[in-house]
């Protein structure tokens, strides 16, 4: 039989060519009464929010009242999770920063990078994996390994 | 090559709410009282009864009835009556979403793309029937846009891939797998049903039932429901005849996947009841998320090519879809490497290749190493380690046959960039596969 193949899908390289942006909408909550909503309320009123929405059009912003409790920012992402943060009694200039921070975000949950592997590429190593019968010839003198390696 | 004037051609195919006129001032511009009203008396009667208005009395005037009927409702009740009776929901209506702007920037669409059109791109014949107002055209397009496209990026990159390597590769990169995973990268949201009165940055389609969803409550899977035979089904597959498929049999009776085609458009001319029947299935059964995906796509792909032009169409499916990673040297599948190497050698006029060990550790141990080179006369071919001789020389040949293959000139022109302005340079077409 000659050679077959096998079916496989091609993996995403997001910003290789296009860059899509992974916060997909995020949500304003306020309250018309409470004091911690005092800032968020200066923030939608302020050309803070006609400004971040004209410079991201690919963010959906939504605008609610949510009556008697703390106003807070949802961002919700393209791989269906949400990241939700509190925005009680904070000036329209740190919630704009919440907001830059929700927009950076991918939606993964916040995993510390563990073991060697921080690095996580699709391409081969350009050195090869190491293997012990190519190379360089050990020779040993004198307790020390001479040439060894590639 | 001459330049073909694409646009003016484009114009005809295209509705006139979707011409491609420019973005922002479609969004500004407001014709006057006075033609608004002079196309409304133009196109069909306008009866404050939805049912009349709704049934198809002309077709080339049905979008727009449908539009002027909305608009000329005079409460918001009878809009939503309208709007619930559709069975998608009018181009009108796509400037109001904020879910369809947002996928337009985040895919960075041209401008020139109008909403509206984006909006028709998601709608799948499953949803709306109506060949006005939903996708099927435009994926025609874009099915053929994407198979040239994706051909010759890999055939011009790998001129000596085998057919089935490259009807691989194209899978792995526009397939409908592929497609579905690339539509829910982007954001796509899929609508629970379609309808009028749904959000136009949804994806519209049926979706098939669930295997293990029960029968009207009865608690009978629809699994386990006997399959009935419908006459319409076609010519029995080559499978079911029990045939199996050379890579010949592929390249000229199927896809540019190598799947065999079920309905030809020969099929369509000698029975044109066919076509309609299909879409009947497709409306009434749905289709799965795959398939709406692809569909998605595909039309995503013929609009910007009518709206932008070649250029944008050919930035969008580099930045899309070519830009994606995959190994070729991971497609590959021998089942008798040596032997098609040396048929291989024997073609090219090599010497007949040789097997020879290069070095070995540990032969009588649990653990043997073999490092095995495949050479024809002083040449080496290949080289492979394994733990037995002979998975050494296997894996050697395999080594030897895929650096052949794999085999990828450094500059290349692809024949279609000559259409887009650049100069035509031939490409290397190669002799293609040992045949054993």
């Amino acid at each position: 039989m000659p050679v077959q193949a096998i079916r496989t899908t091609s993996t995403a390289r997001n910003g290789v060519g296009a860059f899509i942006l992974q916060c997909k909408r995020l949500d304003f909550h306020y309250c018309d009464h409470w004091g911690s909503s005092k800032g968020m309320n200066t923030f939608l009123r302020s050309p803070l929010l006609p400004r971040f929405a004209a410079a991201h059009p690919q963010i959906q912003i939504h605008i609610s009242p949510r009556p008697n409790t703390h106003p807070i920012i949802r961002g919700l992402y393209i791989n269906g999770r949400e990241k939700v943060i509190c925005v009680r009694n904070l000036e329209k200039e740190q919630i704009l920063q919440k907001c830059e921070l929700l927009r950076d975000a991918t939606g993964e949950k916040v995993k510390r990078p563990k073991g060697g592997r921080v690095v996580g590429s699709l391409n081969e190593s350009v050195r090869g994996v190491w293997d012990p019968y190519h190379g360089g010839n050990k020779e040993i003198f004198g307790g020390r390994i001479v040439g060894a390696g590639r | 090559m001459k330049a073909l004037r694409l646009l003016r051609w484009s114009g005809s195919v295209l509705s006139p709410r979707t011409r491609p006129c420019c973005f922002i001032h479609q969004t500004q511009y407001r014709p006057p009282f006075a033609t608004n009203f002079l196309r409304f008396q133009s196109t069909a009667p306008i009866q404050y009864t939805p049912n009349i208005a709704l049934e198809d009395d002309g077709k080339s005037g049905k979008a727009e009835s449908i539009e002027a009927f909305f608009h000329n409702a005079p409460t918001q009740e009878e809009r939503e009556t309208i709007l619930s009776q559709i069975p998608s929901p009018p181009p009108g209506q796509a400037h109001k979403s904020a879910r369809l702007s947002a996928l337009h920037a985040r895919l960075m669409l041209p401008p020139r793309l109008p909403l509206e059109t984006l909006a028709r791109c998601l709608v799948d014949p499953s949803a709306d029937i109506d060949s006005q107002f939903n996708n099927s055209s435009l994926s025609i397009l874009g099915y053929d846009l994407l198979g040239l496209y994706t051909s010759e990026a890999v055939l011009c990159r790998h001129p000596r891939l085998p057919t089935e390597v490259m009807f691989a590769a194209m899978w792995a990169y526009c397939g409908p797998k592929t497609i579905a995973v690339i539509t829910r990268e982007w954001g796509v949201e899929v609508a629970a049903a379609p309808g009028g009165e749904v959000d136009p940055g949804y994806l519209q389609c049926k979706r098939v039932e669930a295997g293990n969803s029960s029968v009207d409550g009865t608690g009978v899977q629809v699994k386990e429901l006997p399959i009935v035979a419908t006459d319409s089904k076609g010519k029995p597959t080559f499978a079911e005849q029990g045939w199996r498929r050379g890579a010949s049999s592929k390249t000229i009776k199927g896809d540019y996947f190598g799947d065999e085609i079920q309905r030809t458009e020969l099929d369509y001319a000698e029975r044109p009841e066919l076509r309609q029947e299909d879409l009947q299935r497709k409306l009434e059964k749905g289709v799965t998320l795959e398939q709406a995906s692809t569909n998605f796509v595909r039309a995503l792909m013929g609009a910007i090519y009518l709206h932008a032009g070649k250029k944008a169409a050919y930035n969008f499916f580099k930045a899309h879809i070519l830009s994606r990673h995959l190994d070729f040297s991971k497609l590959f599948e021998f089942r008798q490497p040596t032997r098609d190497l040396s048929r291989l050698c024997a073609r090219e006029g090599f010497e007949s290749p040789v097997a020879r060990i290069l070095s070995e550790t540990g032969r009588k141990s649990r653990t043997p190493v073999f490092v095995v080179g495949v050479f024809a006369g002083k040449d080496k071919l290949g080289e492979g380690s394994g733990s037995s001789l002979d998975e050494a020389r296997f894996r050697a040949a395999v080594g030897a046959l895929k650096g052949w293959y794999l085999y990828s000139p450094l500059e290349v022109k692809v024949p279609s960039q000559a259409e887009r302005g650049g100069q035509w340079e031939p490409v290397l077409v190669d002799g293609g596969e040992v045949v054993v």
